[in-house]
């Protein structure tokens, strides 16, 4: 429990010339507090911004194990040929020059919560990094995959990088009647409208370029289409109808990445020009350490996002689960692990001054799917603080819960959205990283 | 909880009163930050219209308005995710920061 309210603290710091005068103590007196940020992707770039942004002197290191990182938002559209890499690709020169974080590369390896401090592997070897308070954002890890699936065959792209420019230049070699194949995986995973977007816009690319005959068969783990359901309803039915084939429950029994085939409890398919699997998601590696939920995510303390056991340990982003209404969860987006990332940097800001949490907050979603390459839906969701119920409507405890009044799913799937979409990001990559 | 963590709190607490750390924030600045991701940092762009600089009261009457009109856009849903209370606090805030002049 790190909340002090604020008598306490006055008592305390009353106390405090005394306890500096103890070997080993002095640094706490005169440094500045330390915060490590481990995986700058979309929330921890705006979590180290955020801290330095409003808390003035505190010493922020950034850790990721990449020197860029490579945003999966619009990488959908980098698959299909529609925009160049250059264009997902975001690096930490603002963070470093303007806000003067530490950007260190290198992998985090392991947390020594009792002692707080972090091991970093670097090229030039290990580091252990002390902290006041640590954030993770690692984003997500893949749970394992029944078969033998190797992702440099048969790419996921659900990390954006390499694995996005191979399913590029996979998609690129289709010809007539050749079959793509994708996987939705299993509810809680990134970004819910995402994999539907794929089939999507893989489906118009087909079109376009006049590969006939060739299809793209959606094999989805889930009992129907997750996110804004009637606007890919559309999408499949209507706009690509007869190139998109969709099948629910069907979840995956085993993949052979060697012959591209996949065997579910709904349809199989040996032998496709393209196994784009996605597989089943849980926590990045580093927050695995923390405790989990049955679906292998942190559950955090949705005013510090800080873990249960540890208060000093925050987790934000894909990988946290924030306490929701049952089947009414906080969405994995990037939109929200930057929300999520300034309730966490307020929070620690108030926390090193001995203040009590915000309770006053909010969070919110936005995204733009494109169905084509010229037009795309929208979906919104806003959530604020406030009690949260079980599935027989009791009230459960603290969370956030949806308050924008009914699914908000768009209602208009069309080319100013489309545009709307490049401001967005634009606004959003500046936001975090610039 | 335990003394170990109760001490580690304390200088923690103590080490801002040294450092000197910004003390309270001003209200509205983290719900107004929720408007970042679509209109820019302190709502300077880039993105969708700046923000930033506008009247309050101009801001707050178009952020009603958006939130009990019919939804015609992404705004007026997102509008619909705030109180009342929050609005005004987000407009307060919002009128106070400096823009790039173009909104
Ligand atoms: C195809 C696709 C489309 C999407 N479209 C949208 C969209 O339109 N809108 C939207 O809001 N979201 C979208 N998303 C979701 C969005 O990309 C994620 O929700 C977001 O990136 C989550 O942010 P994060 O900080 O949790 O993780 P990430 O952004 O993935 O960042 C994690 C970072 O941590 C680093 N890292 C991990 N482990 C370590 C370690 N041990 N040591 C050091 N570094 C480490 C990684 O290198 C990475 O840079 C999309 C996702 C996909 C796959």
């Amino acid at each position: 429990m790190n909340t002090l309210g604020r008598r306490q603290f006055l008592k305390l710091a009353a106390v405090l010339p005394a306890l500096a005068a103890l070997p080993g103590l002095a640094r706490a007196t005169t440094a500045p507090p330390r915060v490590v940020v481990v995986g700058a992707g979309f929330g921890g770039a705006t979590v180290a911004k955020y801290l330095r942004l409003w808390g003035g002197n505190i010493d922020v290191t950034l850790v990721d194990a990449n020197a860029r990182h490579t945003s999966c938002i619009l990488s959908n559209l980098v698959v299909t040929g529609e925009l160049a890499m250059s264009r997902i690709s975001l690096g930490f020169h603002a963070l470093r020059t303007r806000y003067g974080i530490n950007v260190l590369q290198g992998r985090a390896l392991s947390i020594d919560a009792p002692g707080n401090s972090v091991t970093i592997r670097t090229p030039g070897g290990n580091q252990v990094l002390p902290y006041d308070h640590l954030v993770l954002s690692p984003g997500i890890d893949f749970s394992p995959a029944p078969g033998n699936w190797n992702p440099s065959l048969t790419p996921h792209a659900w990390q954006a990088g390499a694995q996005t420019t191979l399913l590029k230049n996979q998609l690129a070699s289709m010809r007539n009647n050749d079959v793509f194949v994708m996987t939705v995986p299993k509810a809680p995973y990134r970004c819910p409208p995402g994999p539907y977007e794929r089939a999507a816009v893989v489906a118009d690319y087909l079109k376009r370029k006049g590969r006939t005959g060739a299809r793209v068969i959606v094999l989805d783990a889930n009992a129907g289409i997750t996110a804004e359901p009637e606007a890919f309803e559309h999408a499949f039915n209507i706009t690509h109808a007869g190139v998109i084939e969709y099948y629910p429950n069907a979840s995956v029994e085993s993949v052979d990445s060697a012959t591209r085939s996949i065997v579910t409890s709904a349809k199989s398919i040996s032998r496709a020009k393209v196994l784009n699997y996605i597989p089943d998601q849980r926590a990045g590696a580093i927050a695995a350490s923390m405790p989990l939920d049955s679906a292998g995510f942190v559950p955090v303390d949705p005013l510090t996002y800080g873990t249960a056991d540890h208060p000093n340990i925050h987790v934000i982003g894909d990988a946290c689960a924030v306490p929701a209404t049952d089947s009414k969860a906080v969405p994995k987006s990037g939109h929200m692990a930057n929300a999520e990332a300034k309730i966490c940097a307020d929070a620690i800001i108030r926390l090193l001054n001995g203040e009590t949490p915000d309770e006053d907050i909010a969070t919110g979603s936005a995204c733009y799917s494109p169905i084509t390459n010229k037009i795309s839906s929208w979906l919104s969701a806003n959530f604020a603080y406030g009690d949260i119920f079980d599935a027989n409507g009791q009230v459960k405890g603290k969370g956030m819960h949806r308050v924008d009044l009914g699914e908000a799913a768009s209602d208009m799937i069309d080319g100013d959205s489309y545009q709307d979409m490049f401001k967005w990001a634009e606004s959003l990559f500046a936001d975090s990283f610039g | 909880m335990n003394t170990t963590r109760f001490t580690s709190a304390a200088l923690i607490g103590a080490t801002l009163l040294a450092a000197g750390l910004p003390a309270g924030a001003d209200p509205g600045r983290l719900l107004a930050a929720q408007c970042a991701q679509c209109h820019g940092t302190n709502g300077a762009g880039p993105g969708f219209d700046e923000i930033a600089g506008e009247n309050a009261n101009d801001l707050f009457g178009e952020l009603i308005e958006m939130k009990y009109r019919p939804v015609e856009g992404i705004m007026d849903r997102q509008a619909r995710g705030y109180s009342d209370a929050q609005l005004q606090l987000i407009a307060d805030f919002l009128s106070t920061q400096p823009g790039n002049g173009d909104n």
